[in-house]
């Protein structure tokens, strides 16, 4: 089972709506909204009620050579006291109804995809970092290119850290049920991490190792055009950096992110000016 | 269905039939419309309180919120005016499970009350002028039902954006086959956070129409003249106020700080002697 919510650069999402794009999976059905999200929009017309728009929460069915897949797509994550991900008694009902659907139909293993937001520089491939629910599954992992294991990173507590949101959420509620699985989130800089636009850089990464992991190709060049926009305006934010950041920052490229360290205050602060924040927290921070 | 019991304290069971429900918020409430006329129907008409949704559940117990000085609580209160046939529902907007709620709202007033219509009452802001006449906007959830109030000069709501309760509610309405209408009486911006009793008549007028009532309305007559008398006075000594008005009865907008200026300069005024 493939589970995307939206979090951060809106990684995991996009990769999964992919996914489910390329494999053309057809609708299975809902989870109905109403007992988890108020509603978004009323429409009305000449005095009459139209409709109410809800989030959406969509599951979705492919067979391919032999493996049968669900995907689940939650347009938005249930929330109290209004955080920007899921938390409290909601969010663990939805994870649980979720696995029971994927649990009906059989289901194995759950796939959950997000963001890791680490000290990559923007101009280096993203990895893809992972959270798995048992250490078999670690031979596994390491088969697939460009992906480490969370404590690989390194300067965060050696692989300790929150998955914040249902797409962490999701692995525990599985885990306790007797369900492998992984959550691989694609890297994006902390500087971009609260940035409004997506980072199709890190999706493309989190895509490849799907492919591999369901050993079949994709062409992913549909993501060639989003992904020069959004590198033309991150570029043309990372231009106006002040030199001595800038030089800070491009050490990036050349040491391993093995080590600690952290971009400075006065460097974020120069980046949150001129960004537009998104959420309130962090989204999947393995930190 | 089955009605979860212990979501309700049930004081009485009244005697209704396909009785019609009234609701109305204290949340937001634009104008002080939806308390206002839902004070005046129970006052008039004999309400009975029979029973409230409990709290628990759909508001915060962090604390406690006070407005002038006093301690505010949650209510979701159904009246009945038996003679009326009419089911009245007064109630701050629940913070969670808003689906729930609403659902038992009319969970009740199906199974206690035998409820057939919903009416829900919240005022829209609007860029009138205070002196312009007001117009009831509403929506409808079934078409015979709109169908079946022509004549009652009511006008109908274009409009897409996030809903309201009220709309949330005549949704939830609509999915279980309940007949209902979202009366949105027109208030004019300075006058949202005050009364105003313009409208407040309006609606009443409406209400005692559809319901053959029997109300008296005259006291809103004196209100609307005290309240006009008010604002003439601030015209009349405060030359930039006079020319905001002038320009909105003239059919013209304000900019923002304008809209600010004169809503402030009108809520000061009408505060005093509160």
């Amino acid at each position: 089972m493939f589970v995307g919510w939206p979090g951060i650069g809106n990684i995991g999402i996009t990769a999964m709506n992919t996914l489910k794009g390329i494999l053309k999976a057809e609708e299975l059905g809902e989870i109905e909204s109403w007992d988890f999200f108020y509603p978004r929009k009323v429409s009305i017309r000449d005095g009459l009620l139209e409709d109410l728009d809800f989030p959406s929460n969509k599951f979705y069915y492919q067979r391919i050579e032999k493996k049968d897949l669900i995907f689940f797509i939650g347009e938005e994550q249930p929330t109290e006291g209004g955080r920007m991900y899921a938390n409290g008694e909601k969010a663990y009902q939805m994870a649980n109804i979720v696995l029971d659907v994927g649990l009906e139909f059989g289901c194995q293993r759950v796939y959950t995809s997000g963001a890791c937001v680490s000290l990559v520089h923007h101009q280096i491939k993203p990895r893809v970092c992972s959270v798995i629910s048992s250490e078999e599954l670690i031979k596994e992992l390491k088969k697939y290119q460009n992906t480490i294991l969370i404590s690989e990173i390194g300067g965060r507590g050696g692989g300790e850290g929150t998955i914040t949101g249902l797409n962490g959420l999701l692995l525990a509620v599985a885990k306790k049920r007797g369900v492998e699985g992984i959550c691989l989130m694609g890297e994006i800089p902390d500087w971009l991490s609260g940035a409004s636009f997506p980072y199709p850089k890190a999706v493309r990464s989190v895509l490849e190792v799907f492919a591999e992991i369901l050993e079949i190709g994709i062409d992913l060049s549909f993501l060639d055009k989003t992904e020069r926009q959004i590198e033309e305006m991150i570029e043309g934010i990372y231009a106006k950096f002040p030199s001595e950041m800038k030089e800070e920052y491009d050490r990036r490229k050349f040491i391993p992110q093995t080590k600690p360290g952290t971009i400075t205050i006065q460097a974020q602060i120069y980046i949150d000016e001129r960004l537009i924040k998104g959420g309130d927290e962090g989204g999947e921070r393995p930190i | 269905m089955k009605v979860e019991k212990d979501l309700f304290e049930i004081y009485k069971t009244p005697q209704l039939q396909s009785s019609s429900l009234i609701v109305g918020w204290q949340t937001r409430d634009i104008g002080k419309l939806g308390s206002k006329v839902i004070d005046f129907l129970n006052e008039r008409l004999g309400g009975q309180e029979i029973a409230e949704i409990k709290p628990l559940g759909f508001f915060p117990f962090g604390g406690v919120r006070f407005k002038d000085d006093l301690v505010q609580i949650p209510e979701s209160k159904f009246c009945a005016c038996e003679k009326n046939n009419l089911l009245i529902f007064r109630s701050d907007e629940p913070e969670f499970e808003d689906y729930k709620f609403l659902n038992s709202i009319l969970d009740f007033a199906e199974h206690h009350c035998q409820a057939k219509e919903l009416y829900t009452l919240s005022g829209t802001i609007s860029l009138i002028a205070h002196t312009h006449p007001r117009r009831i906007l509403a929506v409808f959830n079934q078409p015979e039902f709109k169908e079946s109030l022509q004549g009652y000069g009511l006008v109908e709501m274009t409009w897409e954006g996030p809903p309201a309760i009220s709309s949330y509610l005549l949704w939830v309405a609509k999915r279980r086959g309940i007949a209902g209408v979202s009366l949105w009486p027109e208030i004019p911006f300075y006058l949202a956070t005050r009364e105003d009793p313009q409208a407040i008549k309006l609606t009443l007028s409406f209400l005692n129409r559809r319901f053959n009532l029997d109300l008296d309305l005259g006291g809103f007559d004196l209100e609307i003249r005290d309240q006009d008398e008010k604002i003439a006075q601030l015209r009349r000594e405060n030359t930039e106020i006079n020319n905001y008005i002038s320009e909105l009865e003239s059919g013209f907008g304000l900019d923002e700080d304008e809209q600010l200026k004169l809503a402030e300069e009108v809520y000061e005024l009408l505060g005093k002697g509160d």
